[in-house]
């Protein structure tokens, strides 16, 4: 009777998900005008011939990001770090410590070697995504959070220690994350600066010249567009949100006899 | 050509349809977790591992693409390299953990060298 009911309900299951497929597809049409706001960002994002209110950036979420609404992702980023700053004070009082002497540490040789090869592609891969960002779908955000997937895929494989004796520390993350941050805050600011020393009205988070200000960071870095400020934020953002998730990985791997024991004193 | 590279590329698909119903069927019949498991890598490493490069050949064979078509087929095998590499890592990694923290036993068993302890002769059945 059971078996009977399980069956029944994959077929109707099956039925009703093809007849919504073929109904769906019927009554939806996607229209071809597109809506006022999506054009205003379609228009603008990258239109080299209208200087004054371009993005300059072919990805329209990056522009959208980082530039038409780049103080609201640099308020985001800031509520990041204080999550990890949080949660590193969860972790404090724990003191330095090592691994236990003769004891066989990581998984087995065929894991470890796949773990070799696939993070040396994951950071490859983060780079990309993150030097890409504004021109490809990707950014700096998205970069670091996949950059940090290799010192977890390591913690796993190889064990924490691994990454302790080759000094990848709570404390090293936390200077490079802070060093990302304060990049960030110096490009938010970089063109107010530039404007304010050479007397011309400006704005903080200016990407391109806009009416009322001419000051700008360059567009083109030796012929290749970089979109201003946009790569440099994802640079820094990069290098902030990948060393934010190791902190973070690292405090989760802290073995529990030194979370009771406050660690080597 | 391009003819050839899309039949093979076809048939790799379907193979990879038929190993993945092989695969599932060994999910549902096999007796004890180690053998669910290679049921399971049959079905990621014929069922995955296979089509995928069958869809990259097609991908080359289809001329409307143009110049795109390789990059589509490149990516394909990209990612059936991953595949190909992580998959067997992946469920080794499981059975080792699994048998050297005594979780699960394995029975029916015939031999265990490994650790003759965790062997059940014959079965529950």
């Amino acid at each position: 009777m059971k078996h009977a009911i399980a069956v029944l309900s994959i077929v109707l299951f099956v039925l009703a998900m093809s007849l919504l497929l073929t109904v769906a597809g019927g009554l939806y049409i996607p229209s071809i005008s597109v809506r006022p706001l999506a054009e205003l960002y379609l228009n603008t994002t990258y239109n080299p011939w209208n200087r004054e209110f371009t993005a300059l950036s072919p990805e329209g979420v990056t522009a959208i990001v980082w530039d038409y609404r780049g103080l609201d992702t640099v308020f985001e980023t800031t509520v990041f770090y204080l999550a990890i700053i949080a949660s590193i004070a969860i972790a404090r009082g724990i003191r330095k410590y090592s691994a236990l002497p003769g004891k066989e540490l990581g998984l087995s040789l065929i894991v470890r070697t796949v773990t070799r090869i696939t993070t040396t592609l994951i950071v490859a891969v983060a780079i990309s995504i993150a030097l890409h960002g504004h021109l490809t779908p990707g950014g700096g955000f998205q970069g670091g959070a996949t950059a940090a997937v290799a010192p977890l895929l390591i913690l796993v494989a190889f064990s924490h220690y691994f990454l302790l004796k080759r000094g990848v520390s709570k404390d090293l993350m936390l200077v490079i994350r802070s060093l990302g941050l304060a990049g960030i805050g110096i490009v938010a600011i970089a063109t107010y600066l530039v404007a304010v020393a050479s007397g011309l009205p400006g704005f903080v988070l200016q990407n391109q010249p806009k009416p009322l200000s001419p000051v700008n960071l360059p567009a083109y870095l030796g012929g290749q567009l970089i979109s201003g400020t946009l790569w440099f934020f994802n640079i820094f953002e990069f290098f902030a949100v990948m060393a934010g998730f190791t902190i973070v990985f690292l405090l989760l791997a802290i073995p529990e006899r030194i979370a009771r024991g406050g660690g080597e004193k | 050509m391009t003819e050839v590279l899309i039949y093979i590329g076809l048939a790799l698909i379907g193979l990879g349809a038929v190993s993945d119903l092989i695969a599932a069927i060994g999910m549902n019949r096999f007796k004890n977790f180690y053998l669910r498991l290679h049921a399971a890598t049959i079905g990621t490493i014929w069922g995955a591992f296979v089509p995928i490069i069958g869809a990259s050949l097609v991908a080359i064979g289809y001329e409307p693409l143009g110049y795109y078509r390789w990059f589509v087929a490149g990516a394909g095998f990209v990612a059936a390299l991953l595949v190909l590499i992580l998959a067997p890592a992946g469920s080794h990694a499981l059975a080792r953990a699994t048998h050297r923290a005594r979780i699960v036993r394995v029975e029916p068993c015939i031999a265990d060298h490994l650790d003759e302890t965790m062997c059940i002769k014959g079965g529950s059945e």
